[in-house]
This record gives structure tokens, C-alpha cells and sequence, in this order.
């Protein structure tokens, strides 16, 4: 039997007034969430989306890669490196790649393989917890650039100039599910761990990825503690740790991979700089207990044979505020791009690679 | 191009802009047609190449169909349509599992061959729309169905972007009329499509995606072995997911095409209110089932042979059905498992033709439907079978080392949701969306759908495709 051409019931009402009522009560409704959230001390700005990451890698496939500076690592250095204070030193906009949770392994290795990126300079955050361990919150950003649909990049487009710059609810940490999975009122599950999650600390400021610690951390004491408090649970032990042997295997590995990676880039001309961005309080000490700087960072540069700048070592990288132990108040992340940059022009620049790293000792001699 | 981003708000605005123009009927078809190619090249540029083979293809057999006087000459106008559309399928969708399967093969024989990995990609919608095209083809050689008049009705049928990509699977006999004469959605049926869009958004930004499947990965997707509560709770959470998914994507595509004034047939009608299996694939999918029946159960015999055939023709059928749906074994473990319900059901109807169930017996089994459902998700959702028989033996209380992986949010959430979502098929069991709506108060409509809208924005949906997408 053919099908026949289906008819479907409009149900008798005024639709019309339907809609308009309900218009109104959503846009009230979203009213009253945005002034929540504003109230609560959230801007709006842009989404630090697998979208936005893409835009940021496609510069080097559009022609920007030679010569250019480019930045992989964790939130630290996309946090604590300012990009307009770079571009006022430099004269030039890096392209910041860095992203949170995240070891930069792959988009080393990934611009490694690119010979789109030459005669340039790679500033390799090294985050301990992440660079030796490899962990990769947001590895998928890779593949998600690679197969990026032309309807995702006009989504994102659209996004990026009619819904971020003007939303402040419009974030992650504030979408529905989680704003009621966060509740203080769930009871906890007998016999299960689970660590609360990373709370909102960065703010997007720029179509370029230029970021900063949400404000919020500095003004108010309550927050930051939260945010401390989220990064002792996670560094206190858990029965899901590896074993020491485990670890020095895990370290090891990634070190080789940054090794070959290294390799591959000097061949290109491209100088790769490690940068062991400050950190401060209960997570340096964790740092230091589990990742001590002779079996990793001293063995990075070994290994590489590339330069590194290590916050310990210098002075002007001293004395900075991290409200919750891990990332640079804004202020300070003004200063310390400064210092960096200077360090880099003074040290590295102008010397010998392989011999920069060694002729420091821990805390600036 | 999917209906939940922003992207896709931008193109159906501009396109129900420029069919609101008093343009002629042909322009404003070619308009669509144009357009329903954007839409579908706007996920990847080149696929579109593989619609319009599908689209040529059927075209010219259906053509070679009406001029064709003997049989021989017939059957070959449909094999080219057939082969073609299953070839394209082929390649692209069971490519890559036809090769591992052939490797594994040599590999029990002792041969070692190393096959280059094929690094397929999977058109999206190709399993919907080869199936509408052949659908076109067949009608026309079954003679259920004339074929349509000018190239430009036929091409619309098949690229039409409401339903191109995830169903509805649409007959060309339900389509193609329509295009044949002017439309232009009224304002009842502009609003009421609205409506619908937000009722299917919200299924799938809100509860599919933003509430059920984090819970259903914490289960599939870890490599922790979960106890009763919580393998049934993942599994529960996809059995919610993968309705509010799929239903509310159909919902959409109905909204879609009533908002342009065009008429498409329901997906789903509560299908969690089924009891037993027939029952089940009534209100499940109803476009993919009908679909089967009419082109593969029906040509494998039906039940017109005695019964043997028939089970057959059930197995038959429900092992490809569930091929239809990926190239996994797992796909034809859940087709497997349905085929054996609808083949025990039958014969149980048989054996037991005179029972006559009262309520509470046919809400008992409506529950063990639902439970049996529960179970075939597993294997619909595991990626692989040792994934599957963990959770299994999770939901049989039978796992010695299972960790909590649930927390009490989680638990909640699901049990509130799905019970909701259960009570409202039983509900709803015997109704239509359309008849409960035209009773209730015009207050508890704006209220219901400004709740809604306000929390599909507030969800922040991230644009996940549809799950549909890649079958």
C-alpha cells in the first residue's frame, strides 16, 4: 500500500496570543537569570569554545605560522600571559593556543608535524601536574579543527558577535545542569569519590584567546577559597593515583614525545622556550612532593637540549599575587609578561639554548 | 547542519523570509530545493555530490521503469537502484566493518593480513535518504506508485531539509503531492510549528543532551565496573536520552516543514507506554519499521508462508534493522534481541489467542516491554560487547568489584526524568499530542512553552549532533 499524504491537526487556539505570552514570560525569565549572574559578578565575554581554539590554529595554516610566536600549554600560561602587553613589546600578536586542563603534548607535537609553522618561536607552558603527566582535558580540540563543518564555524561566528559579548549566563559553569548538579543539598553517596569540579577562574577578553583570572578571585576572599579548597581535593591522594613506577614511566614518556617534537621544530628554525609559570601555596608544595624539578624540568631541557625559563629562577619572576595558588592576578600577570619577555630577549634570545637553564640555580641564584 | 545550533535559527529565519515572498510556487520550490542543499552541505561540501547520485539515479530507473514493457527490463531498472543506493551505503557506512570482519576472519584461519585502515567518513543522513530514493524506485516498480511529474517535485522529496538528514523517512506518495500544488503555512500552523520546534528542542537540548547522557556516560563510557543501581540508572538515562533525542528531533522536523506549510507523519507515539513488541515498533521509529515491513519483511515472505517463514522473515528483518542502525555486531545484537521478543510475542498470541488482559495486567506488561526495551539498549549503546555484558551483568547485581558511579544528583535527576517521561507515554498512551493541547488552558500553554524556551537558552546546549546523525 502507498502512503498517503499525512495531515496533521492544528489544535483550535489562539496561537498567536499563546506565543506573545510566552515571549514575554521567557524573556523575563532570562532577564532575571542574566541580572542572577551579573549580580553574582559575571561579564559577559567571549567563549573559551574548541570553536575559538580553531579560529586561533588556522592562523598558521593561513599564513601566519612562519615566523610567528605561538603559545601551547595549560590555563597558566594562557591566564598569566598577557597578549596586549606581549604585542606592545614584541610588535606582534602571538597566537595563543594554550588551554586549560590540558598538557600541551598534542598541540606541540601537532605543530611539530606542520610545516606551515617555521622560523618562529613555541613559549611551551610546563605545568607540572599536566606536562608529565599528559593529561589532556581538551585534546578533542584537535580533531574537532580538523573536521570543523562550515555550519560550525558560522555558528561560532554568529556566537562570537550576537550571543557572547552580550550574555553573562552564557558560560559553561553556568549552564542549567550544572548550576543544579552544583547544590550544596545533594547528599553524598556513601562510598563514592568525587571531587567537586574546577569552578570559572579565566575570563576571555579578546576573538584572539586573550585572557585573564576572573576578577572575582581577587575580590572576593570567599570564592578564591572555594577554589583553593577544589585544588586540595584534588591533590590529596586518591586510590586512583599510579604508582611511583608508574608515574616516573608516565614522565618519562612525555618527555621523550617533547624531545622528538623539539627535534622536529629545530629543523624548521622554530625555538621552542619551556616556561615553568609560577604557582604558589599548598599546590607548589604538592608539585614539588611529586614532581620534583631534578626528575622533571632539569631532564626536560636536558632532553630537548631546548632553553627554559624556570619562575624560580629569577627574581623579577618573585613576589606575584596567585589568589588560588595557580594562576597570576591580573595585575601580576601584566608584570610577570613583562618579565618573561625581557628574560627571553636578554637570555635566550641572544645565547646559546642549550646553556640557559643550567647556569641558574633555583631562585635566581 | 543541525537544528539545535545557532546556524540553523539564521538559515530557517532566512528561509521561511524568502517562502513568506509572494515569489511563483516553482521559484519558491527551487528556493527550497537550494536551500535544502545549504543545509545539508554546510556539515561537508562534497557529500552533496553523494545526494544528487541518489537523487539522479532513482530519477532515471523510475523513468526506465514507466517506458519499460517487459519484466526482465524492469527488474533491471530496479536493480540499478537498488545497487547503487546499497553500494553507496555500503562503501561509506560498512567500508570499514566489512574490512575488519574480513581481517578477523583470515586471522581465525591463521592468516595474517594487514588491511590499510579505510578512514571512511560517514555521509551524514545517507542511511535516510538511500532509503527514501529506493523507496521512490520500488513504489514505482511495485506499481503502488506513479512517478512524480517533473524532476523538480522529485528532487525536492528527496533533499527536503526537514527530513533529509534523520527522518521522518518520508514516501514519496507523502510528499511529492504536496509539492505539486502552492503552499504557504497559515498563521495557526506558522505558531503551532513554533510550538513543536520548542517542544523537540527541549527534548533534545534540555533533557537528552543536557541531563540524561552525562549520566548514561558515566556508565558506557567508563572503565569502571557499576552495581545494580547504577548500571540500570545509566541504562535508564539512555533509554530516556535516545527517545528525547530522536523523538525531539522528529518533533523539530515536524515543525520545520509545518512552519513552511507542508504536512510530515508522526516518528513516535509514546512509545514507552507499549505492551509487547509489535506494539512497540508501532510507536517507535514508525517510519523505519513501516519502512522494513513494506520493502524487506513483507518481500522475505510475511507471514504469508506458514509460520517458519514468517520468524524468519521477523529475524530476518529486525538483524538487518539493526545493521541499518551501525556497523557494530553490537547494532545486530539489539536487532537480534528484538526479533526474538517479536518472534516470542507471536507465538505467545498464538498459544494464548484467547486471553484477554484487564488494566493491571496490561500495565504489567508494559513495565516487563519496558524492562526487555531497557535491555536491548545496552547493546545499542555499549561500544563493545564486553562493555555490554559488564553493564549487564551490573543491572543483574552480579559484578563483584562495582564502585559507585552515580552520585546522588545523578540518581535523581534520572529517576525524576524517566519516571516523568514513563508516566507521561502511559498518559498519553491512547491520545495525540494535538488533542490534550486543544483542551488545555491557553495560560498553562504560555507558561509550559516560556518554561521551556527559557530552559533550552538557559542549558546552553552545545550543538551535539543528533544520534540519529550517524546512522
Amino acid at each position: 500500500m502507498a502512503q498517503p499524504v499525512p495531515e496533521r491537526d492544528i489544535p483550535d487556539l489562539r496561537w498567536g496570543a499563546i506565543l506573545f505570552a510566552a515571549l514575554i514570560m521567557t524573556l523575563l525569565m532570562l532577564g532575571a537569570w542574566e541580572w542572577h549572574w551579573r549580580a553574582y559578578g559575571v561579564e559577559p565575554s567571549i567563549a573559551n569554545s574548541d570553536a575559538l581554539w580553531a579560529t586561533q590554529r588556522r592562523r598558521i595554516d593561513n599564513g601566519e605560522g612562519d615566523g610567528a610566536t605561538v603559545i601551547v600549554g595549560s590555563s597558566r600560561l594562557l591566564f598569566d600571559l598577557q597578549l596586549p602587553v606581549w604585542q606592545k613589546l614584541s610588535g606582534q600578536r602571538s597566537i595563543q593556543l594554550a588551554l586549560e586542563g590540558t598538557s600541551p603534548m598534542f598541540a606541540l607535537e601537532d605543530l611539530a608535524d606542520d610545516p606551515n609553522f617555521r622560523n618562529g618561536r613555541l613559549l611551551v607552558d610546563v605545568a607540572p601536574e599536566l606536562f608529565f603527566s599528559g593529561f589532556a582535558l581538551r585534546q578533542g580540540v584537535l580533531k574537532y579543527t580538523r573536521k570543523q563543518s562550515p555550519s560550525q564555524r558560522i555558528g561560532q561566528w554568529l556566537s562570537m558577535h550576537f550571543v557572547e559579548p552580550y550574555l553573562a549566563f552564557d558560560d559553561p559553569d553556568y549552564a542549567l545542569p550544572t548550576v543544579l548538579a552544583r547544590q550544596e543539598w545533594w547528599p553524598a553517596r556513601p562510598g563514592m569519590h568525587s571531587p567537586m569540579p574546577v569552578r570559572k577562574l579565566m575570563v576571555v577578553m579578546d576573538e584572539d584567546r586573550a585572557s585573564h583570572i576572573w576578577d572575582k578571585l581577587e575580590k572576593d576572599p570567599a570564592y578564591a577559597k572555594l577554589a583553593q579548597g577544589i585544588w586540595a581535593q584534588h591533590l590529596a591522594p586518591s586510590p586512583d593515583d599510579p604508582s611511583p613506577a608508574q608515574l616516573q614511566k608516565t614522565i618519562d614518556e612525555q618527555i621523550a614525545r617533547a624531545a622528538a617534537a623539539v627535534a622536529k621544530l629545530r629543523k624548521r628554525n622554530v625555538q621552542v622556550i619551556f616556561v615553568r609559570t609560577p604557582s604558589t601555596g599548598a599546590y607548589l608544595v604538592w608539585e614539588d612532593k611529586v614532581f620534583p624539578r631534578a626528575k622533571t624540568w632539569d631532564v626536560l631541557l636536558a632532553k630537548t637540549g631546548a632553553p627554559g625559563v624556570h619562575f624560580q629562577d629569577y627574581p623579577e619572576l618573585q613576589g606575584f599575587w596567585l589568589p588560588e595558588w595557580s594562576h597570576l592576578a591580573e595585575r601580576d600577570a601584566v608584570r610577570f609578561t613583562q618579565a618573561l619577555y625581557a628574560i627571553i630577549e636578554r637570555d635566550i634570545e641572544h645565547r646559546a639554548p642549550a646553556s640557559i637553564a643550567r647556569t641558574r640555580s633555583p631562585q635566581g641564584e | 547542519m543541525v537544528f539545535n545550533s545557532l546556524t540553523f535559527i539564521a538559515f530557517f529565519a532566512i528561509v521561511l523570509a524568502i517562502h513568506s515572498l509572494p515569489l511563483a510556487w516553482t521559484i519558491r520550490k527551487v528556493n527550497l530545493l537550494i536551500a535544502s542543499y545549504l543545509f545539508y552541505s554546510a556539515w561537508n561540501p562534497p557529500f552533496v555530490i553523494l545526494l544528487w547520485i541518489s537523487t539522479v539515479v532513482d530519477w532515471y530507473a523510475a523513468q526506465g521503469l514507466v517506458k519499460a514493457q517487459k519484466p526482465m527490463a524492469r527488474r533491471a531498472w530496479m536493480l540499478l537502484s537498488v545497487i547503487a543506493n546499497l553500494g553507496m551505503l555500503g562503501y561509506f557506512k560498512y567500508g570499514g566493518f566489512l574490512l575488519a570482519n574480513f581481517t578477523a576472519l583470515l586471522a581465525s584461519l591463521g592468516v595474517v593480513y594487514h588491511a590499510p585502515a579505510p578512514d571512511i567518513v560517514l555521509p551524514v543522513g545517507i542511511s535516510f535518504y538511500t532509503f527514501a530514493t529506493m523507496s521512490y524506485t520500488l513504489d514505482v516498480y511495485l506499481r503502488r506508485a506513479l512517478p512524480a511529474r517533473n524532476f523538480l517535485d522529485y528532487a525536492l522529496f528527496v533533499t527536503f531539509f526537514p527530513h533529509l538528514v534523520a527522518g521522518p523517512i518520508m514516501r514519496p506518495t507523502e510528499l511529492v503531492p504536496q509539492f505539486e500544488q502552492p503552499r504557504r503555512a497559515k498563521r495557526q500552523q506558522l505558531f503551532f510549528g513554533l510550538a513543536l520546534m520548542t517542544v523537540g528542542m527541549f527534548n533534545k537540548v534540555v533533557l537528552a543532551d543536557g541531563f540524561l547522557a552525562p549520566v548514561a556516560e558515566k556508565i558506557y563510557d567508563s572503565d569502571k565496573i557499576p552495581g545494580a543501581l547504577d548500571a540500570w540508572m545509566g541504562t535508564l538515562a539512555f533509554s530516556g536520552q535516545i527517545f528525547c533525542d530522536f523523538a525531539g528531533y522528529s518533533t523539530i522536523a515536524i515543525g520545520v516543514a509545518m512552519c513552511l506549510g507542508f504536512a510530515m507523519p508522526d516518528n513516535f507515539r509514546f512509545p514507552y507506554a507499549a505492551v509487547g513488541f509489535s506494539d512497540f515498533w508501532r510507536r517507535w521509529h514508525i517510519t523505519l519499521s513501516s519502512w522494513l515491513r513494506d520493502y524487506l519483511y513483507i518481500p522475505l515472505g510475511g507471514n504469508r508462508h506458514g509460520p517458519r517463514r514468517t520468524y524468519a522473515a521477523l529475524m530476518g528483518t529486525m538483524l538487518l534493522g539493526g545493521l541499518w542502525h551501525g556497523a557494530n555486531w553490537t547494532f545486530v545484537a539489539w536487532g537480534g534481541l528484538h526479533g526474538v521478543y517479536l518472534s516470542v510475542e507471536r507465538w505467545l498470541r498464538k498459544r494464548f489467542a484467547g486471553f484477554r488482559p484487564n488494566v493491571w495486567a496490561l500495565l504489567v506488561f508494559g513495565l516487563i516491554t519496558y524492562a526487555l526495551v531497557n535491555i536491548t539498549w545496552v547493546f545499542f549503546r555499549a561500544k563493545s560487547f564486553s562493555r555490554a555484558w559488564v553493564v549487564l551483568r551490573g543491572m543483574a547485581g552480579t559484578n563483584a568489584k562495582a564502585v559507585p558511579l552515580l552520585g546522588t544528583e545523578s540518581l535523581v535527576v534520572v529517576a525524576v526524568i524517566i519516571s516523568g517521561l514513563v508516566i507521561t507515554h502511559w498518559l498519553m498512551r491512547n491520545r495525540t499530542l494535538e488533542s490534550v493541547l486543544a483542551r488545555a488552558p491557553a495560560t498553562v500553554l504560555s507558561c509550559t512553552w516560556a518554561v521551556m524556551a527559557f530552559a533550552i537558552i538557559a542549558t546552553q546546549g552545545n550543538g551535539n549532533a543528533f544520534i540519529y546523525f550517524q546512522f
